[in-house]
């Protein structure tokens, strides 16, 4: 089970990954098609679909890496039983929202198949199948954010955030 | 009492949206105050893209769009911007009134009431160089934001380019792009003569604003404010129209005023845009269906 | 029942984001149970057609690629080679290389054009970097916050693009309006960095051994690979080869291009600053989409609208006008992010403005301030926002160390009040 969800986190990551570089590519296709004379026609709309696939795939990945930013000064002052009261309830209140943003996400796909809602620009695109990506993100956050409540629930300490890139050295 | 939301593009100073604040007041007054529309202008509340699925979906209860935004969509939606079909008020009334009931019909299938249409000045060509006829376009970079344009850029043999409005004026003025379709207003609000000189009013097409209202919304109404939603739209179509046709010519005074050369097109120049006007014609027809040809011959019955 | 709305928003917020909630799920919070309780329009349609319209909107594409600069720079020699090259003529400058982040947004700013992106890419240059030479932490990020809001002012940036479209003025006119007030924020930022460094003597290391000029100039060839870079961008921004959102696609070519020269890009260093980036992105994208969603409950409710209405009914003199526009941008800023405040109410404020007889112009710079210094307030501002991304550090203390740059801002809005001349005078000459 913790292997599978990790693999979920982690493939999520990887297509967001994916996606950024899909974002370079596709600017950098509107400028090199200006000056030399081609057009990729919704070449800015694309690249609108990665940065927006990027935004929510990579969501759960960045949760479980404690990326994500929150205030913890006054959560630290309390002791360990107050601290994990508070720990609950921000995963319980996490995990409602992001369970609504998951719902909503994949109505607004299913709304956007329904309406027969199409991009205006050059590329015409069907917007329930760029929206497909935020509803599969907005799932994967969900199904994290609700492993962290159970994780919470059952007394894991917060996880000091540990990121290769940060300036750690600066305290 | 009711209150409706509705979301519109265009900032509070263009005359279609002061078209809309106008409209919204009427249907006060006429109402006694039972129906109160807020006005979120300049994409305030929605963006312009998702107004038509905020109205559809109920977030919102009326809306203006730009209808010919949503050829992608269905192509009868585009036709009062096959360049060169109606390119006079008259024609474009004309051209509504032959396409108003298939819109309509459109609209309602999606759960919407077409409410009114208002068109925008006519359609002319920006350019950074003089043209004389279509071949002086062969290579010119054109702005093309949606499939129209980008065939007409194609079959003007300029090349079609990718860049956001907000933006134009600047690769206008480094030379990213050296040609615009536009009208005359906009040309007028994005103070286009700062970046380009030329402005050949070929009046290509005029597209038009559709103000509609979700039709759960309106079936909510009783009877007396309904007629006077409906009192108060046929007002603002013949405000607007009045307005549309009164500001082209102040629009293009503006353009002269601050330096801009805005002359007709040459008579080469017209010949060769009818012959891609009736290329593009002949192409809409095809993708429009039959709707599309009852619509077009009831047009050129006269 | 206004002032009840606010106060039961605010308080929630604050309940929210004190207990520890994510920043982004608390706007979203918030956003949602306002508009349950407020208003009587569905809510989780509205939410997700807005979330998705602002993070699929081009106006933000510039916003990762230069994070993902930012993060390919930080792991090449360039910013060793930054402050190599700066450190010598810096050294008699008081606060020496703390003025390397106000320097580096100043001309940073000039290629992006938003603050977080600024402050991102700059910070990710020299907070290790300033960390490792023993400065101090609350100025090397509260000079960071403060001139990273320069992105707004120095053109290109997209709040001029949002206020220009809005109130129909010319952008060109409006970027270069920003020029001499950006240029001024920045002076003044060093000359309070000066007034402080010799204020703590103690506190900044102690400078280098003195070098000749000759060897001054021979260590500025440190310089070059920045310059080229940032020189490269700027050019294709200017002869017309990419647009300022495109810009920051040759900024990551261009990075990428930079760390393949110098030896440093491998395969893991390619994947660790995309993925580096994609975090970093992820978390201010989060942030955005519950601030648009935030706006959207907030153009629902009618608050700011009616607060703005409320103003403009007065029938102030100008200066009071400003006065009140300003505290009431400076409320708003602390909830809203700066292009929401200028959308959501531009409409009720601009025919007041204008029949004031105020230029339209100048307004446009009077509001870049006000979102400037939005930026930097709390809870909600988005250069503390990627300032506690990066560092670690909670957002209320970033926060405490940066307000004398607030209190500046403040000060330079006052002085482009009393002296107009410093916003109108460059674009009278020019065209
Ligand atoms: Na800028
Ligand atoms: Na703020």
């Amino acid at each position: 089970m913790r292997k599978a969800l990790d693999l979920l986190y982690d493939a999520a990551a990887w297509a967001a990954a994916f996606f950024m570089v899909g974002i370079l590519a596709m600017v950098l296709a509107s400028v090199v098609g200006r000056l030399a004379g081609f057009n990729l026609r919704g070449s800015d709309a694309y690249a609108g679909y990665c940065m927006a696939a990027v935004s929510f795939l990579a969501l759960a990945h960045t949760l479980k890496r404690g990326d994500h930013i929150r205030v913890t000064v006054f959560l630290d002052r309390f002791g360990p039983r107050v601290r994990h009261a508070l720990e609950l309830w921000c995963h319980g209140v996490g995990a409602f929202f992001c369970a609504a943003l998951a719902v909503f996400s994949v109505r607004l796909a299913w709304q956007s198949h329904a309406f027969n809602d199409v991009s205006q620009g050059n590329d015409a695109t069907p917007l329930w199948i760029p929206q497909l990506a935020m509803a599969a993100g907005a799932i994967v956050l969900a199904v994290a954010m609700a492993d962290d409540l159970v994780l919470a629930a059952r007394g894991r300490k917060r996880d000091a955030p540990k990121d290769a890139g940060a300036p750690a050295a600066i305290e | 009492q009711t209150k409706w939301d509705m979301p519109t593009p265009y900032p509070a100073t263009n005359f279609h949206t002061e078209n809309v604040v106008q409209f919204a007041a009427d249907i006060d007054k006429a109402t006694g105050g039972k129906v109160k529309i807020t006005v979120h202008a300049g994409a305030s509340l929605f963006k312009a893209p998702e107004i038509k699925r905020a109205v559809q979906g109920g977030q919102a209860q009326a809306g203006e769009i730009l209808i010919s935004g949503y050829a992608n969509e269905d192509p009868v939606f585009g036709i009062d911007s096959v360049p060169f079909l109606a390119t006079s008020y008259p024609d474009a009334k004309r051209l509504w009134t032959a396409s108003r009931k298939a819109i309509e019909e459109r609209f309602a299938k999606q759960g919407m009431v077409v409410l009114y249409a208002v068109p925008w000045p006519p359609q002319g060509i920006y350019s950074t160089k003089p043209l004389a006829s279509i071949a002086d376009m062969k290579g010119l970079k054109m702005r093309a934001y949606n499939p129209a344009t980008s065939r007409i850029a194609e079959l003007a043999g300029a090349q079609a380019v990718t860049i956001q409005a907000a933006e134009l004026a600047q690769a206008m003025a480094t030379g990213a792009v050296n040609a615009n379709i536009t009208s005359g207003a906009t040309g007028y609000d994005t103070k286009a003569w700062e970046v380009v000189k030329n402005y050949y009013d070929t009046q290509a097409w005029l597209p038009k604003n559709v103000v509609f209202v979700n039709k759960k919304a309106f079936d909510a109404l009783d009877k007396a404010s309904q007629d006077a939603v409906l009192k108060a739209a046929a007002d603002a179509e013949a405000r607007g129209w009045k307005v549309s046709e009164e500001k082209t010519a102040w629009y293009l005074a503006e353009l002269r005023k601050n330096g801009m050369n805005v002359v007709p097109p040459s008579a080469q120049l017209k010949a060769d845009f009818q012959k891609v006007g009736a290329t593009m014609t002949e192409e809409w027809l095809k993708s429009a269906g039959a709707d599309g040809k009852a619509i077009v011959d009831a047009f050129n019955k006269k | 029942m206004d002032l009840f709305i606010t106060i039961a928003l605010v308080v929630l917020l604050f309940a929210l984001l004190g207990s520890g909630v994510w920043i982004g799920l608390t706007l979203l919070g918030v956003a949602w149970i306002g508009m349950e309780l407020f208003t009587s329009r569905p809510v989780g349609d509205a939410m997700a057609v807005t979330m998705w319209g602002s993070l699929s909107s081009w106006t933000l594409t510039a916003l990762p690629l230069f994070v993902w600069m930012g993060e390919i720079l930080f792991r090449t020699r360039l910013s060793q080679d930054m402050f190599r090259g700066l450190a010598p003529w810096l050294q008699r400058v008081p606060g020496r290389l703390l003025h390397a982040n106000i320097v580096g947004c100043t001309i940073f700013a000039a290629v992006s054009g938003s603050s977080a992106a600024t402050c991102a890419t700059i910070g990710k240059m020299t907070l290790p970097e300033l960390a490792r030479r023993g400065y101090p932490e609350d100025m090397t990020l509260a000079t960071l916050a403060g001139a990273g809001t320069l992105g707004l002012m120095i053109p290109p940036s997209i709040i001029m693009i949002v206020y220009g479209v809005t109130a129909e003025v010319s952008i060109t006119r409006l970027f270069i309006a920003g020029v001499i007030p950006g240029l001024m924020l920045a002076a003044l930022f060093m000359a309070y960095t000066m007034v402080w460094s010799l204020a703590h003597p103690g506190r900044i290391p102690p400078p280098d051994a003195p070098m000749s000029f000759a060897r001054k100039v021979h260590a500025s060839r440190h310089l070059i690979p920045v310059v080229t870079l940032i020189a490269a961008v700027l050019g294709s921004i200017y002869v017309g080869i990419a647009t300022a959102t495109e810009a920051a696609a040759l900024g990551v070519v261009g990075a990428l291009v930079l760390s393949a020269v110098q030896g440093s890009l491998s395969r893991r260093v390619f994947v660790e600053s995309l993925m580096g980036a994609t975090r970093l992105y992820c978390m201010i994208a989060l942030i955005l989409a519950g601030a648009a969603f935030l706006t959207l409950s907030m153009g629902y409710i009618g608050l700011p609208r009616r607060l703005a209405e409320f103003i403009t009914g007065f029938g102030l003199a100008p200066f009071w006008l400003l006065f009140w526009l300003l505290v009431f941008y400076m409320v708003l800023g602390c909830f809203l992010d700066g292009i929401s405040m200028v959308v959501l109410t531009m409409g009720v404020i601009l025919p007041t403005i204008q029949r004031a007889g105020i230029d339209l112009i100048w307004f446009g710079i009077f509001i870049v301030m006000a979102v400037e210094m939005a930026q930097i307030t709390p809870p909600v501002g988005f250069n503390l926002f990627v300032l506690q991304g990066m560092t670690k550090r909670q957002v209320p203390w970033i926060a405490k160390v940066t307000l004398p740059f607030f209190l500046i801002m403040a000060a330079a809005v006052g002085l482009i009040y009393f002296f107009p001349a410093i916003v109108t005078w460059l674009p009278a000459r020019i065209s």
